[in-house]
């Protein structure tokens, strides 16, 4: 029916040419820059080659900020993905259909937020003296402090409960979502052969979803890599360097700290290496 | 059927619920009422519920000059930024979503790998580039900056918007005579465009929200909204405490204004799903 047009050709090629020029210049002026030895207090540079990169590898802070970041992730992706299928599953199934578009409006508003906000609003809640969330401490113990967010053992925890209140309950409604366009028959099949409701969840509708819950996990593990908001209104990487997060390295390298941006930007590329491929790699599996 | 005989474990699921939705607006609220109160009652050992509600902190930060530029800038930057990402990336992805070619799957996964990139390995570069051209912290720049995201989450959510339009009104219009163009601009646009708009406000608040890459290509005059608000707490706890509530309250507004926007579109794409 469609006749041969020119319209595939003229609304395609701009798009992706500008999409390209967008992406291809910033991300090859990055390794550029590495390769060289540029700092921000001088006009002047040359070319190191590699030599940023092998610094790198015996920079103890830069090794930290690896670990960070896997923690982070794996803190994060973890925690998102139980919280969303827990209460999923339990608004799937202890709520009516006018209670769970409450809820699922109610789900969707932290993640809208601005990560800045939510740093903020987060930040003044763990206040040890007078934030919301430790009062109920203070209440229990009489007046204990409590400050999550320096101590180098909670800090990480405390800042990703912020990015799970953002994610897992925004992550909720999408699986309730999910739950909802499964076909009812299976379901019943169970219930008739007495399975408990956990049962039906854990050995029908999940495994009828693993596809695009691989999906909502793949999709969070991108989003967990921008963490940098979050990180830098709450500890700004500390207490020391507890929640020092490769961004957060690489910014207070190239621009609070010591202005060498060279040196920041390798750590961005190793960064971009590592996690364009991880997830070509894990898109391709997804979709095979 | 017999009934499940377990009540307990459906009021328990209750009370979580309960809970959880509690726990999704109250921070929130409680961060509003903070911006209506005064210093004295928001540092206190005992969270004030009853207070003499003021304005002052409000009028403040509206007052100020940086954060009016800053919310001039953030719209500006943002406004633009989603524009330029209508006019290239809807009728880009109408060329996906209907005329299927060898490339399709590549170019969806092209534009989706655009999200891989660190935002860090990105602001870097640019930060030199515009420098060099002697375009930074101008918001052109940043305008520039932001059409990459705008442009491709706007393609990426509007293909599968257009493969929704039944394929029948099309053909029908071309059998009217119509050309692929008008197709285009007379049957698909309108008829998709319920989802389009919440691709669109979904990009908007994307760029709205981002932090890092304005944070480094801004020094003083291209600052957005989520920067000033951030440096008013640079200097400490000392800070009057509602007045950084009550900024942390205008940051926050333009995004829940496309709540009811952004739940209507993940129904409707759900919706799609189950046909």
């Amino acid at each position: 029916m469609r006749r041969r047009s020119s319209l595939p050709v003229t609304f395609l090629v701009p798009t992706l040419a500008i999409l390209l020029v967008l992406s291809m210049v910033p991300t090859l002026y990055a390794i550029v820059i590495a390769l060289q030895n540029r700092e921000l207090s001088s006009p002047g540079y040359s070319w190191v080659w590699f030599s940023n990169f092998a610094d790198l590898f015996t920079d103890r802070r830069f090794l930290n900020a690896v670990w960070v970041s896997v923690k982070w992730e794996i803190v994060t992706v973890v925690a998102t993905m139980v919280v969303a299928i827990g209460l999923g599953v339990l608004m799937f199934e202890a709520a009516g259909p006018r209670l769970r578009n409450f809820y699922c409006l109610l789900f969707i508003i932290p993640v809208l937020l601005p990560r800045v906000s939510a740093a903020f609003v987060w930040k003044f809640a763990y206040h040890p003296l007078y934030g919301i969330a430790t009062y109920p401490y203070r209440l229990l113990t009489g007046g204990l402090i409590f400050d999550p967010l320096s101590k180098p053992a909670t800090a990480l925890f405390a800042v990703a409960s912020v990015d799970v209140w953002q994610w897992g309950l925004f992550f909720a409604v999408i699986v309730l979502k999910l739950l909802e366009t499964l076909p009812p028959q299976p379901i019943e099949a169970a219930r008739l052969d007495h399975a408990k409701r956990w049962q039906i969840h854990a050995y029908v509708t999940l495994p009828m979803l693993k596809a695009p819950l691989i999906s909502l996990m793949f999709v969070k593990m991108i989003e967990s890599l921008r963490s940098f908001d979050l990180i830098y209104v709450m500890t700004r990487g500390g207490p020391g360097v507890a929640t020092e997060t490769l961004d957060m390295y690489a910014f207070s390298q190239g621009f609070i700290e010591s202005g060498k941006v060279s040196y920041a930007s390798a750590m961005a590329v190793l960064m971009m290496i590592a996690t364009v491929i991880t997830f070509t790699m894990l898109w391709k599996r997804v979709q095979a | 059927m017999k009934p499940y005989p377990i009540r307990v474990g459906r009021l328990v699921a209750k009370a979580i619920l309960a809970l959880a939705g509690f726990l999704a607006v109250f921070p929130l609220v409680w961060t509003a009422l903070n911006a209506l109160k005064n210093n004295v009652d928001i540092i206190t050992r005992v969270p004030k519920v009853i207070f003499t509600p003021t304005l002052a902190n409000i009028t403040y930060i509206l007052g100020r000059d940086s954060v009016l530029t800053g919310l001039y800038n953030s719209v500006v930057a943002c406004g633009a930024a989603v524009v330029i990402g209508i006019a290239l990336g809807l009728p880009a992805a109408y060329a996906v979503a209907r005329y299927p070619n060898r490339f399709a799957g590549d170019i969806q996964f092209f534009v989706l790998s655009l999200r891989f990139l660190p935002p860090v390995a990105v602001a870097i570069p640019l930060m030199v580039i515009w420098l060099q051209v002697g375009l930074y912290d101008t918001l052109p720049a940043l305008i520039v900056t932001y059409s990459l995201p705008t442009i491709s989450v706007i393609m990426w959510l509007a293909i599968p918007a257009f493969q929704g339009v039944p394929k029948e009104i099309e053909e029908a219009a071309f059998v009217d005579g119509y050309g692929a163009y008008s197709v285009f601009w007379r049957i698909a646009l309108p008829v998709a465009a319920r989802s389009l708009i919440g691709a669109v406000a979904f990009s908007f608040v994307l760029v709205w929200n981002e932090f890092l890459i304005a944070l480094m290509l801004s020094s003083s005059n291209a600052k957005t909204l989520p920067i000033v608000a951030s440096e008013l707490s640079q200097q400490g706890m000392n800070v009057p405490w509602g007045i950084l509530n009550a900024s942390v309250v205008l940051l926050s507004l333009p995004p829940l204004l496309f709540l009811g926007v952004l739940s209507g579109f993940l129904n409707s794409v759900f919706r799609q799903k189950k046909n």
